[in-house]
């Protein structure tokens, strides 16, 4: 509709700018862009919980369903699997999504009755009940907040490359664990999972030079100790993965170091070589 | 017999085999004739042949499809009909090898005889008269409203034997379509014929082709879903186990006409014997040179390699069959992709999947023609279907009829009603993702849409039958379990929405339901329908749908008024 307008000319060549229609209100998008993302960006609320900018879609936990109008009729799509193009018109509040999506929360409820998050995000919509049973289970090394949105394990394996956890069993027994739910040998306790995991289920603690990843499975990874200061900065099998993977490598005067003692001793460096000190001195 | 393909010397043979100038036993060796101790009757028939020196040709054919008068043998006796025995157990051996020495029948024995038969691939057996005292083929009311079109040759020739299938027609359509056809004929006469999935989703297969060929890239693949999981259902089976080969060839005409160089079939594990048979008959097809490299002569290469799964329903559903070829966790993902795009086939190469019997109807459709398949069925719902006709039934088997057929014919006419006297009440088409259809709507024609529009679905093709004594509630809790139990797990409302519909149908059935319960069930079940991420939860809520609009006076009658 607006195509060709101002704007279009400062536009990357291979993103063609378009108008999608949100409840009724024009926005500009790229064509091809994840219409959550677009959403975010201009600030329309749509709940969802395993989206995630660097992943593919994965159109699992459906609380993004949006409305879409075609030739009069309304479809209902998951927004994170949608991409924007010209005229595309999307609502987020039809009677059928407001429906569903209630009755898609109360089963979040009774599925991770302990997650605040789930609770406020459910609040937010109106939902402070569920008509279902709360699972209740005291053993859960999740502790009854895994919303089984996949985040962790899709991070674990497809980006950091571990693949430490995955799911176990299937339908309403999958549970995420590592293999055989014995502590992992292929963890480098790098915690993505901890960080992407949107209820905060993730139980993980650093302890006398030890990362425990109490929810799989105790699993337990050394932390490398700065030769200097002897604080404790970062999961050996981690820093040696990422060190052996940096071009130039790590100068041999800063190996062993944390981030904090490396900073200074690159710092001290510059200052004595402007003073007039000797360098090698730091 | 390696390189170049001779199927005039396989016909010959074969024709040898089928019509051998001496009495011919054939017993029916599908694992359902099996399961009923067909095997047994086949070696006591072996035993006696050989110590009585009979000049009796004995083999083992597949399965025609009469499930309730299993075990059944076939006796040919040269110029007489081809007489079917049912029921036969190991003590009728000895009568059987007598009666056929003095060529003869045992008469008490007999359901039916056949003069000639049609395979429908441009070959007619003629067997011969006399016997007139047995009934007709055609005139046993469980055949007389079938037509055999994709079964055209199960029950009649030996299915471990590549020249019985040449004999009666079989690659003689592959070698036509390789040798003077193109892919455009090709693809549009599967186009014009009208054939939809056979999967249960009804897709135009024309168009898939079309589809699957136009799609970017040099390489395709093409795969046969034989995944069958829908409880009571066994028509892929039977297909596979009593004639692998139709399989076979119409998956290499498809392969020619898409440009595939690769085909897979994707088969339960629990299906060994329809395993074994395919693994045999690709063998048997590979040293004819109807499979590797250039085959029947045209320059084609094209090979079938089998893959089995590990007893997940969810596998039938595109994206994760695929994932699970792969060696992933059978999980769907949304699509699109769909298979037949860059990236979304296997390994990422533009795949066209179809179901066995989709396979199974391209032969006899390039044989006789789109104008002459279009024929048979109904508008926009062209060809025959096969449908396993078991529950409460009292005639359980396979039968094979024109879409289009009222459930009334299937159900009352073929299968004559309920078992033992009873009531039929309703059945349930379509599997754990169908619904039941009770009786009144009886005059349904079984099509997609007619199926749809009443809350159920056609499906691959299960029809369980209930009767009078049938608890609906109970049903639908049986088809949540299994539901539930082979939910991949990925989505909300299926993997703890069915969970819920699960509780809530226990409770209701533990009279401890009330009617705020039925509301919320009828709410979740809605809500699964409309919100789940692939075909099994979408479909999953089915039964708990369709019984509560049909039966709802029975969920009344749980509740605590």
């Amino acid at each position: 509709m607006t195509q060709g307008k101002t704007g279009t000319e400062l536009a990357e060549p291979p993103k063609k700018p378009v108008t999608v229609s949100i409840n009724g209100n024009a926005y500009r998008a790229d064509e091809g862009e994840c219409l959550l993302t677009v959403a975010e960006r201009v600030k329309i609320p749509i709940p969802h919980f395993c989206f995630e900018q660097s992943l593919e879609p994965y159109g699992a936990c459906r609380l993004c369903m949006v409305g879409v109008v075609h030739h009069g009729k309304t479809v209902m799509e998951t927004a994170c699997t949608l991409r924007a193009k010209e005229g595309l018109t999307i609502l987020t509040d039809t009677p059928d999504i407001v429906k569903y999506r209630t009755i898609l929360f109360e089963l979040y409820l009774a599925e991770a009755p302990k997650s605040a998050v789930v609770k406020e995000m459910a609040a937010r919509y109106g939902v402070t009940k569920t008509r279902f049973l709360r699972r209740v289970d005291t053993g859960d090394p999740l502790g009854g907040a895994c919303v089984l949105c996949g985040l962790c394990v899709r991070v674990c394996n497809e980006i950091m490359g571990a693949g430490a956890i995955n799911f176990i069993n299937r339908g309403p027994y999958t549970v995420v664990n590592t293999p055989f739910t014995e502590p992992s040998r292929d963890c480098f306790g790098c915690g993505a999972c901890a960080a992407i995991c949107p209820t905060h289920a993730v139980r993980i603690e650093d302890r006398d030079g030890v990362r425990i990843l109490h929810s799989w499975s105790e699993t337990k990874v050394p932390l490398s100790q700065c030769v200097s200061c002897g604080k404790y900065f970062a999961p050996a099998a981690l820093e040696k993965s990422v060190l052996s993977r940096i071009e130039p490598p790590l100068r041999d005067d800063l190996a062993g170091l944390c981030p904090a003692c490396r900073a200074k001793k690159l710092a001290k460096k510059e200052i004595l070589a402007a003073t007039g000190g000797d360098p090698g001195d730091a | 017999m390696t390189g170049v393909f001779d199927r005039a010397a396989g016909e010959v043979a074969g024709q040898k085999k089928i019509l051998p100038g001496k009495p011919r036993i054939a017993v029916g060796l599908a694992t359902c004739g099996i399961a009923v101790g067909g095997e047994k009757v086949y070696e006591r028939l072996q035993e006696i042949i050989k110590k009585t020196d009979a000049d009796i040709s004995l083999t083992k054919t597949g399965c025609i499809g009469y499930c309730r008068e299993e075990p059944l043998v076939n006796i040919t006796i040269p110029g007489k009909p081809l007489v079917i025995l049912h029921k036969v157990t190991e003590e009728d051996a000895e009568g059987i090898v007598e009666a056929v020495k003095k060529g003869t029948v045992p008469y008490k024995k007999a359901l039916c005889r056949v003069p000639s038969w049609d395979h429908v691939t441009g070959t007619v057996i003629t067997y011969g008269n006399g016997f007139d005292e047995i009934p007709l083929y055609a005139d046993v009311p469980f055949f007389k409203h079938q037509k055999k079109v994709i079964l055209r040759n199960a029950g009649f020739i030996n299915p471990e034997d590549i020249d019985e299938y040449l004999a009666v027609g079989g690659y003689a359509t592959a070698e036509q379509a390789l040798t003077r056809m193109d892919s455009e004929t090709i693809i549009s006469e599967v186009e014009k014929s009208g054939l939809r999935g056979r999967g249960g989703a009804g897709f135009p297969t024309g168009m898939k082709w079309r589809i699957t060929r136009d799609a970017p890239g040099a390489a395709k693949y093409i795969i046969c879903n034989a995944d069958e999981g829908d409880p009571g259902a066994y028509m892929n089976r039977n297909e596979m186990e009593s004639d692998p080969h139709m399989l076979i060839e119409g998956m290499i005409i498809g392969a020619y006409a898409m440009g595939a160089k690769k085909g897979l079939i994707y088969i339960r594990a629990e299906y060994p014997l329809a395993i074994r048979r395919l693994v045999h008959a690709i063998g048997e097809a590979r040293a004819l040179g109807l499979l590797g490299k250039n085959i029947i002569g045209a320059g084609f290469d094209f090979d079938i390699r089998i893959a089995t799964g590990a007893g997940a329903f969810v596998c039938g559903e595109s994206t994760a069959l695929v994932a699970s070829i792969e060696g992933r966790t059978g999980r769907p993902h949304p699509r699109p992709p769909r298979l037949t795009d860059p990236g979304g086939g296997l390994w990422g190469i533009p795949s066209d999947l179809n179901n066995v019997e989709t396979w199974c109807n391209i032969p006899v459709i390039i044989r006789n023609g789109s104008g002459w398949y279009a024929k048979i069925g109904a508008e926009k719902n062209a060809g025959t279907k096969v449908f396993s006709l078991v529950g409460k039934v009292d005639r359980v088997g396979l039968v094979e009829v024109p879409l289009g057929t009222s459930l009334n014919t299937i159900v009352c006419d073929i299968g004559n009603g309920g078992a033992q006297g009873k009531k039929v009440k309703a059945v349930q088409t379509g599997g754990p993702s169908g619904g039941c259809i009770p009786v009144r709507l009886f005059d349904t024609p079984v099509n997609y849409e007619s199926l749809n529009a009443v809350g159920s679905i056609m499906g691959s093709g299960g029809i369980v039958v209930m009767d009078e004594d049938t608890d609906m509630v109970d049903i639908a809790r049986y088809f949540i379990n299994f539901a539930t139990g082979e939910s991949c797990g990925k989505c909300v409302p299926c993997r703890e929405g069915l969970r819920h519909t699960l509780i809530l149908l226990n409770r209701l059935i533990a009279r401890k339901g009330t009617a705020k319960d039925l509301e919320t069930l009828a709410l979740l079940a809605d809500t699964i329908k409309n919100t789940s991420l692939c075909g099994l939860g979408q479909s999953a809520p089915n039964p708990v749908l369709t019984t509560l609009a049909y039966f709802r006076e029975e969920y009344d009658a749980l509740v605590k008024p």
